[in-house]
């Protein structure tokens, strides 16, 4: 970890965390639409930072790119920086397919690839490392129980991960995602295609993962970005316009807007 | 109600009717024929079918006795050279317009294009591989007729592989280009593996139109009395030898058409049914 990585502000529930991705002056443009306004930003790591704001104003846009997702959409462009452990991952330099290695992400809608459920998990692993067959095993293992759903599935591993349900799925898809070993991880909306107790479990499971990876998660559901996340930011409009301790966010906010937004006045 | 919106109602109930009447007579029209050609390739048909069919040659004239055993063979060779050739490019072409040509004009205009062969006349296709294939090699031979069907082939292949492509969800692509594989990959072991039902639906579709085509076999790989697995030389195929035995006096040549065109359209009716049975279950997997 270098000074630069070292949070100084220290706006953070753990004063001396460090910021794992430095946001600074980023606009979106999506053609000749603006989505994106001078964002500035600090995600601290291995804590949870929680998106929230009305629809359509840029929370999931923020999101993608921090895997340069948005990038397969040829009208879609990112302006600024976005600093990773001190280096631009906006910089047309920076190795695209790295990025996406240590920037995991997982989808509204749970997409389990047509294969079976070991293979769903290995097919990211083989193609960024040569494990030996026991070793990839293990590594299939040790991430279906980050995701706990080892119990569910170890003895349906040959199965087709389409075989399992929405819930499931999703735990799938996010120990697809953390198989990968990722710094970071990414989830645009994870629950919001999920009943109660589905939702309940990943949000439990978010708890877990941030020992490990710093997680970044867009939410239309105010009362789990509340229960879930350390650090929350409002946007709209696609602004930041607010962003701090969830405690903080939630209970006195600065911002009028904010505080609108919250209690359910416009959004 | 008062008279006026009941006569109205009546008006419409009339006009429903008298749709439906026409509606009903157009459906009964088109299915007599139908079911008029069905019957007469099956009755007469199934009277020829005997095990010499697939065992024995081709009989010259006056024609009594043998079989179509050289001319299935021949089909199957002939088919196979046409898939061979036009389902990886198909596939690939198809792969292409929707992974990397979705929304640029180069993708649009060969999309138009491929529409265009996709209606082509067969016989066009025969001429162009005659002048093509046939006249320079100085005879005709079963890979110039392989290659007639491939053209046939080809543009099926590649608007099935396109629109099926494209109806996996972009989410898909997300998901699997957010692992950091490179998207030649994503497409090939992900896109295409999803998609692959579709896909195979549409080679089947492609075999059961080839299976029929007569014209684009006539300058290509015309006909053979005999036994030939060279692909170098002339072959027989069942629909050219239909085409020749229906056009033939003798009624033992007329016999054997009949049965060899009940296998066709046998064929083509299971290779629809194996379709259709393939889309549905993939349906049930994407829910």
């Amino acid at each position: 970890m270098t000074d630069a990585d070292l949070q100084s502000a220290g706006h953070g529930r753990d004063a001396a965390a460090a910021s794992k991705l430095r946001v600074r002056g980023l606009d979106f443009f999506y053609g000749a639409t603006q989505t994106l306004r001078n964002i500035d930003m600090d995600v601290p790591e291995r804590q949870v930072t929680a998106i929230i704001g009305p629809s359509g104003c840029g929370k999931s846009t923020l999101l993608r790119v921090f895997n340069r997702i948005y990038a397969i959409y040829p009208k879609q462009e990112a302006r600024g920086e976005v600093l990773m452990d001190g280096e631009n991952i906006l910089d047309a330099r920076y190795p695209l397919n790295r990025l996406r290695s240590k920037v995991g992400m997982v989808f509204q809608k749970p997409v389990p690839f047509p294969m079976s459920i070991y293979e769903n998990i290995a097919y990211g692993i083989r193609h960024h490392e040569r494990l030996a067959k026991a070793k990839m095993d293990a590594r299939v293992e040790q991430a279906l129980r980050q995701a706990v759903l080892w119990d569910e599935v170890k003895d349906k591993l040959k199965q087709s991960a389409l075989s399992l349900s929405g819930g499931q799925q999703q735990r799938l898809c996010i120990a697809r995602a953390v198989a990968l070993k990722p710094d970071v991880l990414l989830l645009d909306e994870p629950t919001s295609a999920l009943d109660p107790i589905a939702t309940g479990r990943i949000e439990q499971l978010v708890e877990e993962l941030k020992c490990d990876f710093t997680i970044v998660i867009v939410t239309h559901n105010m009362q789990q970005a509340a229960r879930v996340s350390d650090q929350t930011a409002f946007m709209y409009m696609g602004e930041l316009i607010e962003f701090g301790d969830t405690e903080k966010i939630f209970t006195k906010p600065d911002r009028k807007q904010t505080e609108d937004y919250i209690t359910g006045r416009f959004g | 109600m008062n008279a006026g919106s009941v006569s109205r109602y009546r008006h419409r109930r009339l006009a429903n009717a008298m749709a439906l009447l026409l509606g009903t007579l157009a459906t009964l029209f088109g299915l007599f024929w139908l079911v008029w050609i069905l019957w007469v390739t099956v009755s007469r048909g199934l009277a020829a079918i005997s095990p010499a069919l697939f065992t024995q040659l081709t009989p010259p004239p006056p024609g009594n006795g043998g079989g179509l055993a050289n001319a299935f063979i021949g089909s199957l060779e002939v088919n196979v050279i046409a898939l061979l050739a036009g389902t990886p490019v198909g596939i690939g072409a198809g792969m292409w317009l929707a992974e990397y040509a979705q929304r640029n004009a180069l993708g649009t205009i060969i999309r138009f294009l491929n529409d265009i062969l996709l209606s082509a006349p067969s016989i066009v296709l025969g001429l162009f591989v005659y002048a093509l294939v046939v006249r320079p090699l100085g005879h005709f031979s079963a890979l110039a007729g392989g290659l007639a069907l491939a053209l046939i082939v080809l543009p099926v292949v590649v608007r099935t592989t396109d629109e099926m492509l494209r109806l996996v969800p972009s989410t898909m692509r997300e998901a699997a280009l957010s692992l950091g594989v490179p998207q030649w990959k994503v497409i090939l072991q992900i896109l295409l593996r999803s998609a692959r039902a579709g896909v195979v639906t549409g080679i089947l579709l492609a075999l059961a139109r080839i299976s029929g085509e007569t014209a684009p076999l006539l300058f290509t790989s015309l006909n053979n009395q005999y036994w030939n697995h060279d692909p170098l030389k002339p072959i027989a195929t069942v629909p050219v030898v239909i085409f020749q035995f229906a056009m033939s006096p003798f009624s033992g040549w007329h016999a054997l058409a009949w049965a060899g065109a009940l296998v066709v359209t046998l064929l083509v009716f299971v290779l629809g049914l194996l379709s259709r049975l393939l889309l549905a279950r993939s349906k049930v997997i994407h829910d």
